[in-house]
This record gives structure tokens, sequence and C-alpha cells, in this order.
């Protein structure tokens, strides 16, 4: 049963991973795939502040939250105001230099991997409580993903995508608009590694390069980009898809290659035969009715 | 009377071309100039450095007498500035109406905390914009296609929706970048008429144009600009009928 519980925990995480990826590179198009570093600081940050300084674990969860939200601020806020393209540089060096400094770190479990960190299960209700805990939590990031996107916040974000010189002149800030954007995805990842650390008990900097950031990324593209089930259907179907080969009984030596050729055979094969995804987004951005949308109907019911 | 929009001693040049050479220029409120020139002439570089798109090498802007000069495109526009674009740049993925919603100086969700924790606030300025929104489409004639896709329209009534979006902006000083290129019949009186009415409302009016019909229909003056250098100013018909600036126009 741990084993399924275990499964269960990290497809919610990875559905939280993969829409708050979505946010930054879907919805607001900024291009970064250093996602998984901001899991990363969200996870170290709360297992050490509820190790080392005895914070009751949700705070901690928390605290990792805001430290990843204001670590993306950090290096978005010069990458931004250089150039957009920048963005993916400043945050791939970030990542790989982040990750190499961790290991040499020995305050933080170093390349060894940090161990011992509290866990977070509710005694009475065991491991249930946590898997429930996750799966609501990737609930609600997934509707207020919706919710921000579907809103006034949303049209920005699309018009930006759109045309940034002509969005500017119409009076908005993309730069702001481009790292608020990059900070709440990041939090929400920061969150997401909080709840990884304190199930799993364990962090080492590796699980955090490029193969996760190719994973979050591989999640996003086959489920669909700009789609509220997209990240939660890629999430889903990349989580399941390694496990199903577990069962054949093949040796390490090969499960680990295998796993790897069925994640890039399914990125090479969605680029080439359905570059949309599985559920593609729609042409025209539509907002959630409003009240607002009142007074409208009854403007040109009269014109 | 003192100038909505004043321009003095604006420089710019790319390597070995000069855009602007000293260029002064005043736009007053509720009138129209017309900017005339031929291809090159550094006419639509002009719109990029008063808008604040292309850092100039010298030279100062100031809209209503504040200085423009340390101010990012975003500010500019906030304080009253608006533009049209020679190629459009309408938002694609967005209708024709929420076009138009993203182009009032102060937008609804400009401020995150706003988003977060004043949802009321946002309603009624989403439901403020959306009413001036549905005023401005229905002046433009552009209502029937409120919720279409902007590339589902013709190219005469995406003309207009740019119209119309920098209008939402309820502008001091508006820059018409060749607002008529590949526009005739209905479409064409629609953007005249709009053109005036805005003129009339006291704004300061700036239009990039080839149509000479337009120009001379619409402008109360005209600006003949060459390699850089305002040439003349004077009545359109004056500037037209100058055999020597006909002929740096047409090149023969």
């Amino acid at each position: 049963m741990d084993y399924v519980f275990t499964i269960l925990i990290l497809i919610g995480l990875f559905v939280i991973l993969a829409s708050s990826f979505d946010l930054v590179i879907g919805h607001c198009g900024l291009i970064s795939i250093a996602h998984p570093i901001f899991y990363a600081i969200g996870a170290y940050i709360s297992a050490m502040l509820s190790k080392q300084y005895g914070l009751p674990v949700p705070v901690s969860i928390l605290c990792g939250g805001v430290g990843a939200l204001l670590a993306s601020a950090l290096v978005a806020v010069p990458a931004l105001r250089v150039s957009g393209d920048y963005l993916l540089i400043a945050s791939i060096g970030f990542q790989l230099g982040l990750i190499e400094l961790a290991k040499h770190f020995h305050e933080i479990g170093g390349a060894g991997g940090l161990t011992n960190i509290p866990s977070f299960l509710i005694k009475d209700f065991g491991r249930e409580s946590y898997v429930v805990l996750v799966l609501v939590l990737a609930a609600l990031t997934v509707l207020f993903i919706r919710w921000l996107t579907q809103g006034p916040y949303g049209r920005m974000m699309t018009a930006m995508r759109d045309d940034e010189l002509a969005f500017s002149m119409l009076g908005r800030n993309a730069i702001w608009v481009k790292v608020a954007v990059f900070a709440i995805g990041s939090g929400i990842a920061g969150i997401a590694g909080g709840l990884y650390a304190h199930y799993f008990r364990f962090l080492e900097p590796d699980q955090f390069g490029l193969l996760q950031s190719s994973a979050v990324l591989t999640m996003v593209v086959v489920g669909g980009m700009r789609t509220t089930m997209g990240p939660v259907i890629g999430a889903i179907v990349l989580q399941l898809m390694p496990q199903v080969i577990t069962f054949f009984n093949l040796p390490p030596s090969i499960l680990g290659p295998l796993q790897g050729l069925l994640f890039t055979g399914l990125v090479l094969f969605f680029m080439f035969v359905r570059p949309q995804g599985l559920l593609p987004a729609a042409d025209l951005w539509v907002g959630r009715k409003q009240q607002g949308d009142a007074g409208q109907s009854a403007k040109e019911a009269r014109s | 009377m003192s100038a909505t929009l004043e321009i003095r001693g604006m420089c710019k040049s790319f390597g070995g071309i000069v855009v602007a050479d000293s260029i002064d220029l005043d736009l007053m409120a509720g009138r129209v100039l017309g900017l005339i020139g031929p291809n090159g002439a550094g006419k639509t570089s002009l719109f990029n450095l008063v808008c604040g798109v292309v850092k100039p090498d010298a030279g100062s802007v100031s809209l209503d007498g504040r200085s423009l000069e340390a101010l990012p495109t975003y500010e500019r526009a906030r304080m009253g500035l608006a533009r049209t674009w020679q190629n459009l740049r309408l938002f694609p993925s967005l209708s024709v109406m929420d076009n138009l919603m993203l182009g009032p100086r102060a937008y609804s969700a400009d401020s995150l905390m706003d988003v977060f924790f004043r949802p009321s606030q946002i309603r009624a300025h989403e439901a403020e914009a959306r009413d001036r929104a549905l005023d401005i489409l229905e002046r433009t004639g552009l209502s029937p296609i409120a919720h279409s896709r902007v590339q589902d329209i013709s190219f005469g009534q995406q003309k207009l929706v740019g119209v119309a979006r920098a209008l939402m902006n309820e502008a001091r000083c508006l820059l018409l970048d060749e607002p008529m290129a590949g526009v005739e019949g209905q479409t064409y009186a629609l953007i005249q008429k709009a053109v005036r009415d805005i003129a009339a409302s006291g704004v300061a009016i700036c239009v990039v144009e080839h149509n000479v019909a337009f120009i001379r229909d619409l402008c109360d003056e005209g600006v003949f600009m060459f390699a850089g250098k305002v040439l003349a100013r004077g009545s359109v018909e004056q500037l037209i009928n100058d055999p020597h600036l006909t002929e740096l126009y047409f090149g023969t």
C-alpha cells in the first residue's frame, strides 16, 4: 500500500510543479526551465527550518514557499530588465550553480544528501492523510492558476505574450508582470518542495537538476500548454508510465536508460505528431464571467 | 497657448543613418498635424522616440509641460500618450473587446494586491472599462464584431481596432502611424470621423500618412520630413504644391 501512496503523492507533487511551471512558461511565455531549483529551495529551507530550528512543519513549508518566491524574484529582476531571453540563461546558471554549491555545503548534507528530515505524518491518521493533503493542495493549485489566468491578470499575460511592445504602449508594465508571475510560479513550486521533503525525509542536490527540468517540461508539453487540465494529465501520464515498466522485473542497468528513452521518445513523438499536446489550448483567450458582464448585456441589448 | 506635446532638439542616428536631426515640433490640443515625407524620412522613428521605444541621442519630449525623458514607455502611456502602429500590433489571442479592455491608463489588474485582496474593486474597474469599450466600439462601428478574434476580421477593421484601442487611454496626445494604409470605403470614413471627433475633444493628434487626400481632409497643418529633418511646416495645401518638396517626395 505504501507503494501506491508514494505514487499518489508524487503525482500530486508533479501536478503542482507542472501546473505552476505552465503558468510561467505557457501562460506568461517566460522561457525558463529552472523550475526544479525553486522546488529544491522550498524543500531545503523547509527541511532545515524544521530540523535545525524546530519550527512546526506547516510553518517551515510556508517559509520554503516564500524563500523560493524571493529567490526567483532575485534571479528574474536583473535578467528580465535586460531581455526575456536572458531569463533562460540566468535561471539555468542559477540552477546548476546552486546545485554545485549545495553539494559542497555540509551543513545541508552536501552531495551525500540531507537525512532525518522531520516527517509530517499525523500519527493517528497515517500516510493516507498525507496523500489527501497533497492531492487537495494539488487541486487547489490547479484551481488557483485557473482563477488567475482566466481573470483580468490572465488577459494581461496573454496580451504580453502576444506583443510586448504594444502591451507596454497601452500603459502596462511588462517587466513587473513577468517578475510577479515568475515569482508566483516559483513560490508554488517551493511549497511543493516542502511537501516532498517532509514525506521522503531525504534530499540530495542532484535530484533537482536538468533531468527533472526536462521531466516537468515534458509533462507540460505532453499534457498541453496553457490549459487547466493539460499539466495535470501530463503529470499523471508521465508519473505512471515509468512505473509500468518497473513491473517487468528488468535489471536496474536496463531500467534506468529505458525510462530515459521513454521520456525522450515521448517528447520527440509529441513535437512531431502533436505539438499542441494531448489537450490543445484554445486560440482565443476567454475570461470567466464577471459581475460586470451584466452591465454589458444590458448595454448590448440597447445597441 | 502652450503645446500639449513638445519635442525639442531630438537627435538619433543608427550607425551612419540619421533618423532624427535636431527636430523641434509642437503638437497643440485639438489640432491634427500631418507628418509627410518619403519612406525613410524618419516619421515612424520620431514616434518611437516620443514613446520611449527608442532612446534618443539627444533632445527632450514633454507632455503637458511634464518631461517624459526618464520614463519608460508604459509610464508615458499612463500619462496620456497613446499611439497606433503601422503594422497594427493587435493581440491575436484576444477578442476585439479584450484588446480594448487592456487600453485604459489604469488597468483593473495593474496591482496584484487588488487582484488577490480587492475583488470588488477589480469588478468595478472591469465593468467601467467594459462600458467605455462598448461606447468606443459603438462609435467606431465595431460593436457587431466585439467578440470576434482580430485575425478573423478585415484589414480595415483591424486598423480601426488599433485606433479604438488607443482611444481607451483617453489620451492627451495621440500618434497615428499610417491609419489609412490599405483602408478604403466605409472604414475610411469611419476612421476619418473618429479622428475628427477625438481632435474636437481637445486631444493633440499627429498622423503619419501617405494618403494625400486623407491628410488634406483632416489635418490642420502639415510638416514635411526628409532624412530626419523637418524641412517645412505649413498648411497641407502649401506643402503639397511646393515643387521642391514634391521632388524630394518622389525622388525625381
